[in-house]
């Protein structure tokens, strides 16, 4: 499959952590993927330009020559603000000219309402008014992008039953031709706290559509942040990959026919040199498997 | 409902107390009753989750865009916290970029002075 891209690293918008993953950029990966707004600075104008990890990031592309994805959180698909989505598609134009991303993904949910930034991925009620607004949005990115793509969030709590979510998502990828970014963590995080399986949340899935795969890790929460003493996982991207995460990997990807990447996720902050080798090891754990 | 669901969750998950928060919106008689019904099942440890993480991620935000904060941080993490957890409440997150916030910031804290 000549269109494969093969393994990924999400491109962390920190100096340091990205002189420590140096090697891994240079040497273990097939492609990069980047969060399009961390690039971006505001200019006096209101409008938004680019910042120095911009400039950073389309030099790594000249020198290496290996292409990019873009996998944003703000672009709020199930809650647009008109006049800020604007904004943010002449960005994401601009920064399509010149990174030509094979594809841009954000999240299922909203993070942006009624003038406020949340930043967090929140869950939208299971109505047609949502279902159109998410449609809306991967037509916004179809706009700009080659392909347009929405991901599994990892959501600490639904306004509709877990088990529905994979067939919302279905019904709005049918409709928009979009793709899916299957996001084995946040799915692994969702049915630890939610209790549900993860298999029966994938086989409602529309596997036929998954584009990419993100793999990351986490950690639970401590005792003494909710009343009660209940953990939940988190999402936090500051930990090895889970061993549940792989098996989901095992388990899935025979049944994603047109799979391009598998990405690896760390958050900025949360290593060491000393973990480079483990990371080097997820890399090539996560080529074995495409 | 999503305009008002959103509306209604962008309040609650930076409300001092968010469940209590949530409670009091479900019982207000122009809730429709939809909407009652989709509040009434939502996890309240999730959106007490949820409300410490929108809390966390404009926290990191403000260090991200502000020296001087990250500095203030360093030097006084209780009293610095503190200080966040009351612009949090008092000012609403309309910033996108760490830049933004630590104007917001700047500007709250000129004002408390």
């Amino acid at each position: 499959m000549s269109d494969v891209l093969g393994v990924g690293l999400a491109l962390p918008p920190d100096p340091v952590s990205l002189n420590i993953l140096w090697p891994l950029i240079t040497e273990a990966v097939d492609y990069y993927e980047v969060a399009p707004e961390t690039l971006w600075r505001p200019r006096a104008d209101g409008f938004l330009g680019g910042n120095g990890f911009r400039a950073r990031f389309l030099q790594l592309k000249a020198d290496s020559g290996l292409p990019f994805v873009a996998h944003g959180v703000g672009l709020s698909m199930a809650h647009p603000t008109p006049a800020r989505r604007q904004r943010w598609l002449a960005q994401l134009r601009a920064d399509q000219a010149d990174f030509d991303f094979a594809w841009y993904t954000d999240h299922l949910g909203w993070t942006h309402a009624h003038g406020q930034n949340l930043s967090l991925p929140l869950a939208a009620p299971d109505t047609p008014e949502t279902r159109r607004r998410l449609v809306g949005a991967l037509r916004d990115i179809q706009s700009f992008a080659p392909l347009a793509g929405m991901e599994n969030s990892a959501s600490y709590f639904l306004p509709y039953p877990p088990l529905r979510e994979p067939e919302l998502i279905g019904e709005v990828l049918e409709e928009a031709d979009g793709w899916l970014l299957l996001d084995l963590h946040n799915l692994y995080t969702m049915s630890t706290n939610m209790g549900f399986d993860p298999m029966d949340w994938l086989a409602a899935a529309p596997l036929g559509r998954v584009i990419e795969i993100h793999l990351s890790g986490g950690v639970d929460s401590r005792p003494g942040w909710l009343p009660g003493g209940r953990t939940m996982r988190l999402d936090s991207h500051d930990a090895a990959i889970p061993a549940p995460v792989w098996a989901l990997l095992a388990a899935v990807r025979p049944r994603c026919p047109r799979l391009r990447g598998i990405t690896v996720e760390h958050i900025e902050g949360s290593f060491t040199t000393r973990d480079l080798p483990r990371m080097r090891d997820e890399l090539a754990r996560a080529r074995a498997a495409l | 409902m999503n305009d008002a669901y959103t509306a209604l969750l962008a309040a609650v998950l930076r409300a001092p107390d968010p469940v209590a928060a949530l409670e009091a919106a479900a019982a207000r008689p122009e809730v429709p009753e939809a909407l009652r019904d989709v509040l009434a099942g939502l996890d309240r440890d999730g959106v007490r989750m949820s409300a410490l993480l929108v809390a966390q991620l404009r926290f990191n935000r403000l260090l991200n865009g502000s020296g001087q904060a990250a500095a203030d941080f360093d030097a006084d993490p209780a009293g610095f916290t503190a200080q966040f957890r009351q612009y949090h409440q008092e000012v609403a997150p309309s910033a996108d970029s760490p830049v933004q916030e630590a104007r917001l910031f700047a500007a709250w804290w000129a004002g408390v002075e």
